[in-house]
């Protein structure tokens, strides 16, 4: 124990080095920058915003407009008395976001019961998504219009009758349902709740696996670069410990690199995230998740967390094996691609593609790759497979136990010296 | 003198290559075994099968009697293995790359005090020591290498090429404190293509050529046999 100690002491030392300390922090720095940034630009979007506005018309109908814009948070500039282009000049010289022309004849129109039209012009001052937001505000305001104008002229034409009732006589009242439970609301409003939950699972899962893989094969090619890997192998320390004290640094200092840069990573989406996080609570999307039971409970938690940390060993003891075929650690940067190949594909499918409409062969290929199963944990404990879950988890510690037995069966045998990975040529250097 | 070391038809094959081709040599306690012989001859591969680094494909070696494929746990509590291009971990400084190596073979704080004591008078490296290892000239971290083989004062050390690559001095220096050693009771085994290194550090040597021994024996015996004036060429001659 003294001696896996003093060894596990010193890999720790060697992967926790000042650079990466130094990398972590600009990495959290930074993305708390940009996010607090990015939410001054969400909150100034969504705050009081300054468009003008030129009542060429000014009947009480225009008025109401223009009022309707003020009490949807807009500063309006009134331009009136001025001609279009001179307003417009006016505005775009201004801070205005958006110039809206209510031309003569507007008020006439609308109590004819004719189209009447309104113009608005937008100032794209930076293409940003967010910048173009205040128009799609005043398209709300103007829709908001139609539908009092139109309900008037429907009250007005027919008495007695709902004019909400007239313009949409089919009324559709949506249930989700999941398993035995039924809920009201949409679809798609379940889904992109769930999204939202489990958005954090592949990207943590990505971080987790990426680090402490590169650390464990890094720590491997270091030895052999500054060929220190021979003595290691001589000194009394069985291989297995050497093996273990590897992957164990490699995990601990993967796993605080992974939280580190996780903390920086909520920084940054906490500040475009929170406001579209307010929305969805206000819509009740909390309570239909619950009525769902679409929450994790604590086993839940708990089943997540075994299949993220099975998925770490599985990738330490692979990123082992990769760290022996690498011959320094600028190979070893190579070595890195198979298993980010193997973590990218889970992930781009759980985003774009569904595992169940896929062909069995490729279905076949996904399930095989270990890093699959974290990314279906979730989805299946809210439709409550639990066999699939338990499947998964067997599957990634049968994996595990493969490449553990083989990494310990390379560093006890000769393998360990003269196993290499060498495109072109056909046998392996040996002594 | 008993054996520390005892070699019996040891063969080393990587498929069709043959590294050793069966080879039989002992290690007396107290004594330097050398083994000569040009690049390929076999002599890093036989080092390293003694260091329990590789595994033999055919034949038998025993460590004080105990079968050094079965018990190499055993084995690496006993011996040291100074490898040819050995380094050490660069951004440790000399002083705790002493300890962390120490701390594998003391078995109390004490011990592990009398071990890096040892070390730090072999390596004569002074306030050096506690500069990181990667600042070290090859001089230099040859000679920590050489205090980390030694500071256990093994049953059995295993030097491969101990001067490659060092100055007169130093290379000088090295054979002195490899000498100094063997009188305190260290059995040493190593490898060169230095004959006078050769003949000014070893009590016994085997001549060793694509995997075969040619020869062994003191290199007095061996000059006197051959009817030659060095060891140089002691091995043209019994090439012939």
């Amino acid at each position: 124990m003294k001696r896996f100690a003093n060894l596990l002491r010193k890999e720790i030392k060697e992967l926790a080095t000042k650079q990466l300390v130094v990398s972590l922090v600009f990495t959290v720095v930074l993305f708390n920058f940009i996010g607090q940034v990015s939410k001054k630009e969400v909150q100034k979007a969504v705050g009081i915003q300054t468009i003008s506005a030129l009542d060429q018309d000014g009947t009480p109908a225009s008025q109401a407009l223009i009022k309707g814009l003020e009490s949807a948070r807009f500063k309006v500039l009134d331009q009136s008395g001025k001609a279009k282009e001179q307003a417009l000049e006016t505005a775009r010289a201004g801070e205005s976001k958006l110039l809206l022309v209510i031309p003569k004849g507007f008020g006439d129109s609308l109590r004819e019961l004719k189209p009447s039209e309104i113009e608005t012009y937008s100032f794209m001052r930076s293409f940003s998504l967010i910048g173009a937001r205040g128009q799609v505000v005043v398209q709300g305001v103007i829709a908001a219009l139609n539908e009092a104008v139109s309900n008037d002229f429907l009250k007005e034409k027919l008495p007695g009758l709902d004019p909400a009732g007239l313009k949409k006589p089919i009324r559709s009242r949506d249930f989700v349902v999941v398993r035995d439970r039924v809920a009201e609301g949409s679809a798609n409003m379940v889904a992109g709740l769930i999204s939202q939950q489990s958005m954090l699972i592949p990207i943590v899962l990505m971080m987790i696996v990426i680090y402490s893989s590169q650390m464990v094969i890094s720590a491997v090619a270091l030895e052999k670069q500054n060929k220190t890997l021979e003595t290691l192998l001589t000194v009394p320390i069985k291989r297995t410990s050497i093996i273990t004290a590897k992957m164990l640094a490699a995990g601990l200092v993967g796993l605080i690199s992974a939280g580190v840069y996780m903390f920086g990573f909520q920084g940054f989406v906490g500040g475009i995230g929170e406001e579209a996080a307010r929305a969805g609570a206000q819509d009740g999307g909390a309570a239909l998740m619950q009525k769902l039971g679409l929450t994790f409970s604590t086993g839940g938690y708990a089943i997540l967390g075994l299949s993220i940390f099975l998925a770490i060993l599985v990738a330490l003891a692979a990123a082992m094996i990769l760290g022996v075929l690498a011959e320094d650690l600028r190979s070893a940067q190579s070595m890195m691609m198979p298993l980010m190949f193997m973590v990218m594909i889970p992930y781009f499918i759980s985003l774009f593609a569904d595992l169940n409409t896929m062909s069995l062969p490729l279905k076949v290929f996904v399930l095989a790759i270990p890093f699959t199963h974290p990314f279906l944990v979730s989805q299946n404990l809210y439709l409550g497979n639990y066999g699939l879950i338990a499947a998964g988890l067997g599957y990634m510690l049968l994996v595990f136990a493969v490449l553990v037995v083989y990494a310990a069966k390379i560093f006890s045998t000769d393998k360990i010296l003269t196993m290499k990975l060498r495109f072109g040529k056909k046998k392996a250097a040996v002594a | 003198m008993p054996n520390v070391l005892t070699v019996r038809g040891l063969k080393k094959s990587y498929g069709a290559q043959h590294a050793l081709a069966g080879i039989d040599f002992d290690v007396r306690a107290g004594e330097v075994f050398a083994l000569i012989g040009p690049n390929g001859a076999g002599k890093t591969t036989t080092l390293r099968i003694a260091a329990t680094l590789l595994t033999s494909t055919a034949g038998q070696i025993t460590f004080l009697d105990h079968d050094l494929c079965r018990e190499p746990d055993f084995v690496r509590e006993k011996i040291s293995y100074l490898p040819e291009e050995a380094g050490a971990y660069k951004d440790m400084k000399g002083l705790d790359y002493l300890h962390f190596m120490a701390n594998f073979y003391a078995r109390t704080p004490e011990e592990e005090k009398e071990f890096v004591d040892r070390a730090v008078a072999i390596t004569e490296l002074g306030d050096r020591l506690a500069t990181k290892v990667g600042t070290y000239s090859k001089g230099m971290t040859r000679k920590l290498l050489l205090a980390r083989a030694l500071m256990t004062k093994p049953v059995l050390a295993i030097l491969d090429e101990p001067t490659s690559g060092l100055d007169v001095l130093n290379a000088l220096e090295v054979r002195e404190i490899v000498r100094r050693y063997v009188k305190e009771g260290t059995s040493v085994l190593l490898s060169s293509h230095n004959m006078l290194e050769i003949e000014f550090l070893s009590d016994r040597v085997g001549l060793i050529n694509k995997g075969l021994i040619l020869d062994t024996g003191t290199p007095a015996e061996l000059k006197e046999k051959h009817a030659a004036k060095n060891l140089e060429e002691v091995f043209r001659s019994s090439l012939r």
